[in-house]
């Protein structure tokens, strides 16, 4: 290990959603209910700002999974933490 | 020295079968202990002259003899009965020592005196002792008394006297399979056509070596009848044990409470006098026929009921079907105060540099990423990456 490594890293993922933005489904697995949707924006006053759509869900398995909407760059992630 | 040998053959097999006697005039063999390794025990005279020898694969066994019967192991009853005979060898004076059930050997020297002065008078004793049919022979030495207690007949001892490597060479090299350090020849000795003591002492002890390593050397010495290694003989001590009779079949989370309830009434008992326990064992007669028996040696000696529960947990999980009947056997004291713990607590300097060692340790084995810690950087941020990092652990 070279230095020190960031804990919660986003990741990837395969999100279908619908025309607002709401995820439908998540790498495959259907969203059974939507807890929370937050709005981050950070670093606005910097060269790369971060502005990103969180959702909490449940999915049809029974998952909690948290994944966001990369809003400048596009591209939807799963996070934990 | 003088060594005598008590040789009770098919003794597992014997009291496997109880009141089946029958069964043991014709083919028949221990069947493999549940959950263990598929291989026969024991087997009857009429087994062996299908070719079916102890340890044998079950499927070799029954290929080679379709109609073996197969009797269910009981160890539980093998160990007790085995016990009562080493019981009462030792209390003729004997300091016996005992490889597996069924065979025991001391050594007759210290105990002429106190049986009219000679072995003859020595082996009769040992005979009025045993109170049941077994041959009992006398050697120079171990092998050489195991040779003589095979070749003697029940009512007849046989004692080596003189030279023994000619008194060897005419048996059968099967008798190596006695000493465990030699047991796997006889098989490849058969098969090179090589059946006698004799005549693997006339191979010579570097063609041994060659061929078989250190078991070749030990078979050299052994059918040359030096047997150099010296007894070691068990302490006769008293015995301990509670058992516990589970009226519905116990299993499961109930097999765990009587083992609790067990180790209770053996730690209460007044014969214990402060002692801690080195090795126990754990024994069960299952409810469908059979018994299992586990002999469980502490990693130190205990006397802490709680983790005995522990180590003795994980075994009684073994278990292959519900018990009728728990036992709980003390195999070996421990001395009257178990670890010494430090009066005071190490101090921190000393603590860090064991903690230093073991991740170094840790690290040598696993790579660098053996011990890491999270660090907060900022706990508070609404972006969960920039919250927590890891990092290399240093004490």
């Amino acid at each position: 290990m070279s230095g020190p490594r960031r804990l919660g890293e986003p990741r990837r993922a395969r999100v279908r959603a619908d025309a607002r933005g709401r995820p439908l489904s998540i790498d495959g697995r259907a969203v059974e209910a939507v807890r929370e949707s937050w709005l981050v924006e950070d670093r606005w006053w910097t060269q790369q700002p971060l502005r990103r759509r969180y959702w909490e869900v449940v999915t049809a398995d029974g998952r909690d999974v948290v994944v966001f909407r990369e809003l400048i760059s596009g591209g939807w992630f799963s996070q934990r933490g | 020295m003088s060594i005598v040998c008590v040789l009770l053959l098919r003794f597992a097999l014997t009291m496997a079968a109880g009141e089946r006697e029958a069964l043991l005039r014709e083919p028949a063999a221990l069947a493999p202990e549940p959950g263990r390794e598929q291989m026969i025990g024991e087997v009857s005279l009429a087994a062996e002259a299908f070719g079916v020898r102890a340890g044998m694969r079950l499927g070799e066994a029954l290929a080679r003899c379709p109609q073996l019967a197969l009797v269910p192991p009981d160890p539980m009853g093998v160990a007790d009965a085995w016990e009562r005979i080493m019981a009462r060898l030792e209390s003729i004076g004997a300091a016996v020592e005992s490889e597996r059930e069924g065979l025991a050997c001391f050594d007759a020297a210290g105990l002429r005196r106190l049986h009219g002065g000679t072995l003859d008078a020595t082996l009769a004793a040992t005979r009025r002792a045993l109170g049941r049919p077994a041959r009992l022979g006398a050697g120079p030495s171990r092998f050489t008394a195991l040779a003589a207690a095979h070749r003697a007949r029940v009512r007849r001892p046989e004692v080596i006297a003189g030279d023994a490597a000619a008194a060897l060479a005419g048996e059968p090299v099967s008798l190596l399979r006695l000493r465990s350090v030699t047991s796997a020849l006889p098989e490849p000795l058969e098969r090179l056509g090589i059946t006698t003591l004799g005549a693997v002492a006339a191979l010579g002890r570097a063609h041994l070596a060659d061929r078989f390593g250190p078991a070749g050397l030990a078979a050299h010495d052994l059918v040359r009848g030096r047997d150099e290694s010296p007894l070691r003989p068990r302490s006769a001590g008293e015995t301990l044990a509670e058992a516990l009779e589970l009226p519905e079949a116990g299993s499961g989370e109930q097999l765990e409470r009587a083992l609790g309830l067990l180790v209770d009434r053996l730690l209460a008992r007044r014969e214990l006098r402060g002692r801690t326990l080195r090795a126990v064992a754990i024994a069960a007669r299952l409810v469908e026929g059979g018994t299992w028996r586990e002999r469980v040696v502490f990693r130190e000696a205990l006397a802490d009921p709680v983790r005995m529960r522990l180590a003795l947990g994980r075994r009684i999980g073994l278990l292959p079907a519900p018990a009728e009947v728990l036992r709980l056997s003390v195999e070996r004291f421990g001395p009257a105060s178990g670890d010494q713990r430090p009066l005071l607590e190490d101090s921190a300097a000393h603590r860090a540099a064991r903690l230093r060692e073991a991740i170094r340790q840790a690290r040598a084995a696993a790579g660098p990423e053996a011990a890491l810690r999270v660090l907060e950087v900022d706990p508070g941020s609404r972006v969960p990456e920039r919250r927590m990092v890891l990092t290399p652990f240093e004490p």
